[in-house]
């Protein structure tokens, strides 16, 4: 319930219908793409402009009210997992395209636009924006930058951090701040690699310059077919070690291949134990040379079967099954988890077969599909919620693979951010001295705590309890109460 | 002299002592070698260090760091000191940092193209320990800086344009911090969501929130073919546009340079290049043998359509040395065209659309107040330099000089652009980032308050804090 005064500063602002108060209004926010945890907030704002966020960042600084920012609601590890007593700030309306400039090769745009959108709007310029989560078509422009987001192409074409040259946020005082700078480089410290994937902990975004690129003349994609696991990760290997940086390089296993298939009848080879999708782009003679090399480095990777896209519309269905990927395998299991570490590419195989050997000592079947190129993993866990404890071996599994990520020198999440998900695995990846720091900057930009708490970063107590805890390799008990 | 004057005072000698106890002839206070550590490559500014350590282990580092914090007296990393911005000059004295003995490179992985280097590591040591992997690491400011050098300026240089700046190249440090503890980030995954991005916070932090110790570099495959190409133009604005348009089409070009002709006359006499002194084009390509051949062909043509000359080309490794040499050199070739008179160069970045507009108008400002200063920069990303010559004995013509670079730094900033591209804010561009970035100052404030409460990391650089507010 929300104060009084306060409820009705905030109606004098944002005034019904953009402000939601009735539980069966702000049940819709409950929760994002990560369902396993949910709350209600006190309200939801739907505000129109920058000075509306203006306002309503001051007044709940002044009355000490936390604030989670809102895009799409498509985030995987619950960063905008409402907070009960708080209030979410939804940029929804945040959609406009504000400038293409196709000679500076960037877009202006709000928050609250699609990513997809951007690149159809730069489509008639011959340009696109690249990074490209696998949920595009629904994932807002604004939580792409607080997560830092990745996608397919990001092996060759970078993560969002390396794709945005501006941010303009509201911070928690209500001041307006301009991160990065329209030039190639911004004197000074790099506060926009600072926000960005910063998890809503430090502003409200409210608009964002991203850099476009051209669109290559020509795509092709390699998919080829392994009857081994680990000679497809030592294949990935092979590309890179190679010196080919492909458009994208992605691995599907069988159990994740099948789940495909049937969703989308894109003829892959049900028999094959591990499919790679490689991709070529550039100018025809670039991607002809590097194809002959792909084919070249798989076929000596032991490749047991090779096709190379004829024309865009094959290229299109190759990828389609590997962009439907979650939606597949969850029409193939009521429940599904999905992991999100990512390893140095050499360690592929071994962990690759670490994951196959849990699988079959949970009894969990666990579909691979991943950024390979990145080394960034994504094992599904399948299991049954309704089945007693499978949850709880699911989110055992999944920690175990999670530390063998970091123990191989990699990380707890590659693209999805920690939010609420992964705070005591930072507790493992990151030694007090790092978490100290992060804090120290959460403390400097939001000294009371009020944008997005409780996600992100974990407070060195919480470390603590969990480090005594993690001897008993035991799921957090009562992992709904907060333990600050 | 106050009392907390006199405390810090007391508290430098005790450091001193203790330094030249545990470190033995690797703590040095001799004038010449403290004079030596006072300055980079560009003008010699005042604030000699009172002591240089000469640390081999990140242990040493956070021990001495540690030292100086509890006395609170000023640290200065010094890498090989090619800065060109002040970055290094001891403004408060001092312990200085040299990270020179930090030069080994710790491990290269190459099936992860990837290593991780001592940030003593020069980069051309550093490429030359990589010969026979197949590997390189691109990134190219001219000057052989050490590597935890380029990445606190976060160094860029003539192939950012393909490979970036250090940026994105740095995918984890091991960085000292104020407190004298040691702090690993990011790593060997080449992505990751995990926490705030304190990698690239340190990365152009110019050593005032920690003191790189390690450094864990991106590394790329050698490309299959190269091969370089000059084209000469009678008008800079035709040079300049012929980078718009290849970049507009996005030719994935290694290198692109632009030397105006004033510059590109002081190279012709340095280097003794078969060159007219007109503006100029200095090309790299690097692909495949048909991607380079394509590459290049699109660019002749461009070229030629706005009136480039003699595209001539150089495969073979020692013509295309020749060539780069010469771009290298450039700095000094300007400094040779007048004996006796000094030179600061100072750089600017504009979003390429604004490029032609911004170099020319710079150019006619350059002419208005007759001095010497030619232009020479790696366009392709919208970044250019100035060398401005002056003579010291001459009344007001260092003042005409430093008017010349601030209106040149308002210029980027009036067109969308930044002060700085590549050399860092160092002390010379305070006044500029202020300029740029309003408020974000408090911010960036704030997080230098909050990494190094007691201001002892390089102090009075990068952003204004406390101390320098004290002493103005």
């Amino acid at each position: 319930m929300l104060d009084p005064t306060f409820a009705s500063a905030l109606a004098a602002i944002v005034p019904p219908p953009a402000l939601l108060t009735a539980p069966e209004d702000t049940r819709p926010y409950e929760c994002d793409g990560l369902t396993l945890y949910r709350e209600q907030p006190a309200a939801v704002v739907l505000p129109d402009d920058e000075t509306q966020v203006v306002a309503i960042l001051k007044l709940c600084h002044a009355a000490r009210v936390p604030i989670v920012a809102r895009g799409a609601g498509t985030s995987l590890s619950g960063g905008s997992l409402p907070v009960a007593e708080g209030i979410v700030l939804s940029l929804a309306k945040f959609r406009r395209i504000v400038a293409i400039d196709p000679i500076a090769r960037t877009a202006i745009v709000e928050p609250g636009v699609r990513n997809l959108a951007i690149s159809e709007a730069a489509a008639p310029y011959g340009l696109f924006y690249a990074p490209d989560p696998s949920s595009q078509i629904a994932c807002s422009i604004g939580g792409n930058v607080a997560e830092n987001a990745g996608g397919v192409h990001c092996l060759k074409y970078g993560l969002t951090v390396h794709n945005v040259r501006k941010v303009r946020a509201v911070l928690v005082t209500g001041d307006i701040v301009e991160f990065g700078a329209d030039a190639l480089d911004a004197p000074g410290y790099d506060l926009l690699a600072l926000i960005t994937g910063s998890e809503g902990l430090l502003g409200v975004i409210t608009q964002i310059t991203v850099k476009l690129l051209p669109k290559p003349a020509l795509a092709q994609v390699a998919l080829a077919a392994f009857d081994d696991v680990e000679k497809a990760g030592a294949a990935v290997g092979n590309v890179i070690a190679a010196g080919i940086v492909p458009g994208g390089l992605e691995m599907m296993d069988r159990e994740a291949t099948r789940a495909v298939e049937q969703f989308v009848h894109a003829g892959y080879p049900l028999d094959a134990a591990a499919v790679l999708l490689v991709e070529a782009d550039g100018t025809p003679e670039e991607v002809a040379a590097e194809m002959a090399e792909i084919r070249d480095v798989l076929t000596r990777s032991g490749a047991t079967e090779i096709r190379v896209s004829a024309d865009e519309a094959q290229r299109l269905l190759y990828w389609s099954g590997r962009k439907a990927a979650f939606p597949a395998v969850g029409r193939i299991s009521p429940d599904y988890y999905c992991i999100d570490g990512t390893i140095p590419r050499a360690a592929l195989p071994g962990v690759l077969r670490q994951i196959a050997t849990w699988s079959r000592e949970y009894g969990l079947p666990c579909a691979n599909v991943f950024h390979a190129g990145d080394g960034n993993l994504h094992p599904l866990i399948l299991f049954d919620a309704n089945k007693p404890g499978d949850r709880e071996r699911t989110v055992e599994f999944g920690d175990r693979i999670l530390e063998l990520c970091i123990e191989v020198g990699g990380t707890i999440t590659g693209e999805h951010g920690v939010g609420v998900e992964k705070l005591s695995g930072m507790c493992t990846q990151f030694a007090p001295e790092a978490l100290e720091r992060f804090l120290g900057i959460k403390r400097a930009i939001d000294a009371h705590g009020l944008l997005n708490p409780g996600k992100g970063v974990p407070t060195l107590a919480r470390c603590a309890e969990f480090g005594r805890m993690h001897v008993h390799r035991g799921e957090l008990p009562h992992p709904e109460l907060p333990r600050f | 002299m106050n009392t907390t004057d006199s405390t810090l005072r007391q508290g430098l000698s005790e450091v001193t002592e203790r330094l030249v106890r545990d470190y033995g002839e690797r703590a040095v206070t001799s004038r010449a070698v403290r004079e030596q550590h006072s300055h980079g490559e560009g003008l010699a500014d005042a604030g000699m260090p009172d002591i240089v350590v000469f640390p081999q282990t990140n242990d040493e580092v956070a021990s001495i760091v540690g030292l100086c914090n509890a006395a609170r007296i000023p640290v200065i990393a010094f890498g090989v000191g090619t800065s060109l911005e002040g970055h290094v000059a001891a403004l408060y004295g001092g312990v200085c940092v040299d990270l020179s003995r930090m030069d080994r490179v710790l491990e290269v992985n190459d099936a992860d193209l990837d290593c991780r280097v001592q940030a003593g590591v020069t980069r051309e040591a550093l490429n030359a320990e990589l010969k026979g992997t197949g590997l390189f690491f691109p990134i190219d400011p001219g000057a052989n800086a050490t590597i935890g050098g380029m990445a606190s300026t976060r160094a860029s240089g003539t192939n950012a344009v393909r490979y970036g700046t250090m940026r994105e190249n740095v995918l984890g440090l091991t960085v000292v911090t104020a407190d004298g503890r040691i702090v690993h980030t990011g790593g060997r995954a080449r992505k990751s969501a995990a926490g705030y991005d304190l990698t690239r916070l340190f990365v152009g932090a110019e050593g005032t929130l920690g003191i790189i110790t390690e450094v864990q570099l991106r590394l790329y495959g050698l490309p299959e073919a190269i091969s370089a190409a000059v084209c000469q133009f009678a008008d800079l604005k035709d040079a300049v546009d012929t980078v718009i348009v290849a970049m507009q089409l996005g030719i994935p070009v290694a290198r692109i340079e632009l030397l105006d002709d004033v510059q590109m006359d002081a190279c012709v006499r340095y280097s003794q290049l078969e060159f007219e002194a007109k503006p100029t084009l200095f090309f790299e390509f690097h692909g495949t043998e048909a991607g380079v051949r394509e590459q290049a062909e699109t660019i002749e043509s461009i070229a030629a359509e706005h009136g480039g000359s003699r595209f001539q080309w150089a495969t073979a490794q020692e013509e295309r040395s020749k060539l780069w040499k010469a771009r290298h050199n450039a700095y000094y070739a300007a400094l040779a065209l007048a004996p006796g008179k000094q030179a600061f160069a100072t750089d600017a970045c504009v979003p390429i659309s604004r490029l032609t507009e911004c170099v020319l108008e710079t150019r006619s400002d350059i002419a208005a107040t007759g001095l010497v200063a030619p232009i020479v920069g790696h366009v392709g990303d919208g970044n250019f330099h100035l060398v401005v010559l002056f003579d010291p004995a001459k009344p007001g013509e260092r003042e005409k000089a430093e008017g010349l670079a601030a209106r040149a730094s308002a210029r980027a900033i009036r067109m969308g652009g930044t002060c700085t591209g590549e050399h860092g804010i160092g002390i010379h561009k305070l006044d500029a980032l202020v300029a740029e970035h309003g408020d974000a100052i408090a911010l960036m404030q704030a997080v230098k308050r909050a990494l190094d409460p007691n201001d002892i990391l390089n102090p009075g650089k990068t952003v204004p804090f406390e101390r320098a507010q004290r002493r103005r």
